[in-house]
């Protein structure tokens, strides 16, 4: 079976110095994946690297299709979903608008975007009170929601969460999880790609875990 | 100062903000998405009105109404080509190195397109006045102005604020250009390609800045130097309302055309002064602008 996600020997520097190493690993379809590490382990670099925001030397495969080839901006259009470690929201729209923009830009049609909110929402019943209100007077932990929202009306295949724990309060974590264990469960096929500082937030939810140190795969195990 | 006098200088000081209304707004907008101060703006703004009075000129015998057109049309063509050009050979290689070598660049471009401006139109001052002598003139207290200056230059200042705010918070490129203002990289990520909004951008900004000169080419002689004197204004305004501010710049423009007007009438001597003084106590009080703000980019 091709691989949802896969690194070839891929290396990433940043001013010079190295912050990924030679790393390599692939992803099968609907796995739920954690890539845990320290700080400046090489995280963020690696789902930035996925999504074209970085010069990587090496191949990165979405379910086969070199990435390398796809332009930054037309690789959401493949199933590729991304919420940044620090939410990133346009504060200029609503919540609700933010969610549908990728689908607007995508030119969805109207029917299909619906479907999407509407899974958005199944997923995330709360930003749905959420939806009228400006994205730039969302909390922090509401506003890691709506970007989860946001990565899911194109993420179709795989949704790639930056820290997605990191900051939240205890109830605003575990009503994160939920959400993703309602996404998994409405969802069998998604791959789920997860970066996390503190593995024991993910291990019962994740099939494979990845740990990324100083820039190299350390160790992979599946549950 | 008497209130007849009083109304005189409004009026003045309305057609004169229009006009830098809608060069300052286009240097605001290129600033606001692309963070480039472009310096060659105001060589936009000569080459559009350059390019409406050669226009003007050559239709106008066949019929004096074509001139209308032929100032749209020169802003297009100089909005697109000229800056289309700017943008893509000059500042798309820069983006994301440092900003001093953006300002450079337009700089070099401003300088480029002034010699340019000598060996195509000359040095001799062009006058083109059909469009202005087109429409009716209108008295006000025994003073006659051209209702070109009094109505038409306000009427599509405002048509271009209603229309710029209409077309970037209700239309999907609007959003788009918004969202790349924002967050250049999260804008990317779902989908937005960056480097076609700032061209488009770019070329509004640009149309803009042209659209100006253009208007203004049937109210005044051109000469050489026009661009060198429309980018200083223009960038007073920009930077007292704040640099990516859009209404900002239209209230800002009339700040300082209402303020010069009532200058020329007092003390004329102090003209030029007025906007650079106006920016100078705005920007030691308030060194974002007027209407500038930290937390978020605005357009």
């Amino acid at each position: 079976m091709t691989p949802m996600l896969r690194f070839e020997n891929v290396n990433v520097a940043i001013a010079d110095a190295p912050v990924l190493r030679n790393v390599s690993f692939s992803l099968a379809p609907g796995v739920s994946a954690a890539l845990v590490g320290r700080n400046g382990a090489g995280k963020t670099t690696t789902a930035r690297t996925i999504m074209g925001f970085t010069k990587a030397i090496g191949t990165v495969r979405l379910g086969g299709e070199d990435l390398g080839r796809v332009a930054p901006h037309r690789r959401p259009s493949l199933g590729l979903g991304y919420a940044p470690e620090d939410r990133r929201l346009f504060s200029a729209f609503s919540v609700e608008e933010n969610i549908l923009l990728p689908g607007r830009v995508a030119k969805l049609r109207p029917e299909e975007m619906r479907r999407r909110l509407e899974r958005a929402y199944s997923v995330l019943p709360e930003l749905k009170e959420l939806a009228k209100r400006p994205a730039g007077s969302v909390s922090g932990g509401q506003g890691k929601m709506v970007a989860l929202g946001r990565a899911l009306m194109l993420g179709t295949k795989l949704l790639i969460l930056d820290e997605p724990f990191q900051g939240l309060a205890p109830v605003l974590a575990q009503r994160y999880a939920e959400a993703l264990r309602r996404l998994r469960s409405q969802d069998s096929e998604i791959t789920l790609l997860i970066t996390e500082s503190n593995p024991k937030l993910l291990e019962t939810f994740v099939d494979v875990t990845l740990t990324i140190e100083r820039g190299e795969i350390e160790d992979t195990s599946s549950h | 100062m008497n209130s007849t006098l009083a109304i005189l200088a409004v009026l003045d000081g309305i057609s004169y903000a229009a006009l830098v209304f809608l060069v300052s707004v286009g240097l605001s907008l290129i600033f606001g998405v692309l963070r480039v101060v472009n310096v060659a703006h105001g060589s936009l703004y000569a080459f559009g009105a350059y390019l409406a009075a050669t226009l003007s000129l050559r239709v106008a015998p066949v019929s004096p109404w074509l001139t209308y057109p032929a100032l749209l049309l020169a802003s297009i063509v100089i909005g697109a080509v000229c800056g289309g050009v700017i943008e893509r050979f000059l500042l798309r290689p820069l983006y994301g190195r440092d900003d001093v070598l953006q300002l450079l660049i337009t700089f070099a471009a401003f300088m480029i397109m002034d010699n340019l401006q000598r060996m195509i139109w000359g040095v001799q001052p062009i006058f083109a006045a059909d469009p202005l002598k087109l429409l009716p003139n209108v008295t006000v207290f025994g003073v006659t102005y051209t209702s070109y200056q009094v109505i038409l230059l306000p009427a599509v200042a405002l048509a271009t604020l209603f229309g710029l705010r209409y077309f970037l918070r209700r239309t999907l490129s609007g959003a788009v250009i918004l969202a790349v203002t924002e967050d250049r990289e999260a804008a990317t990520a779902i989908g937005i390609d960056a480097r076609r909004v700032y061209f488009v951008t770019f070329i509004i900004g640009a149309s803009l800045a042209a659209l100006g000169g253009a208007l203004a080419s049937p109210t005044t002689s051109l000469v050489p130097g026009m661009g060198a004197d429309m980018i200083v204004l223009s960038f007073a305004v920009a930077a007292t309302a704040g640099l990516g501010q859009i209404e900002g710049t239209a209230l800002t423009a009339l700040l300082i055309g209402l303020t010069r007007a009532f200058v020329i009438y007092l003390h004329p001597e102090f003209e030029v002064l007025v906007p650079y003084l106006l920016m100078v106590l705005v920007l030691l009080v308030r060194p974002l602008g007027l209407f500038g703000a930290v937390q978020v980019r605005k357009i």
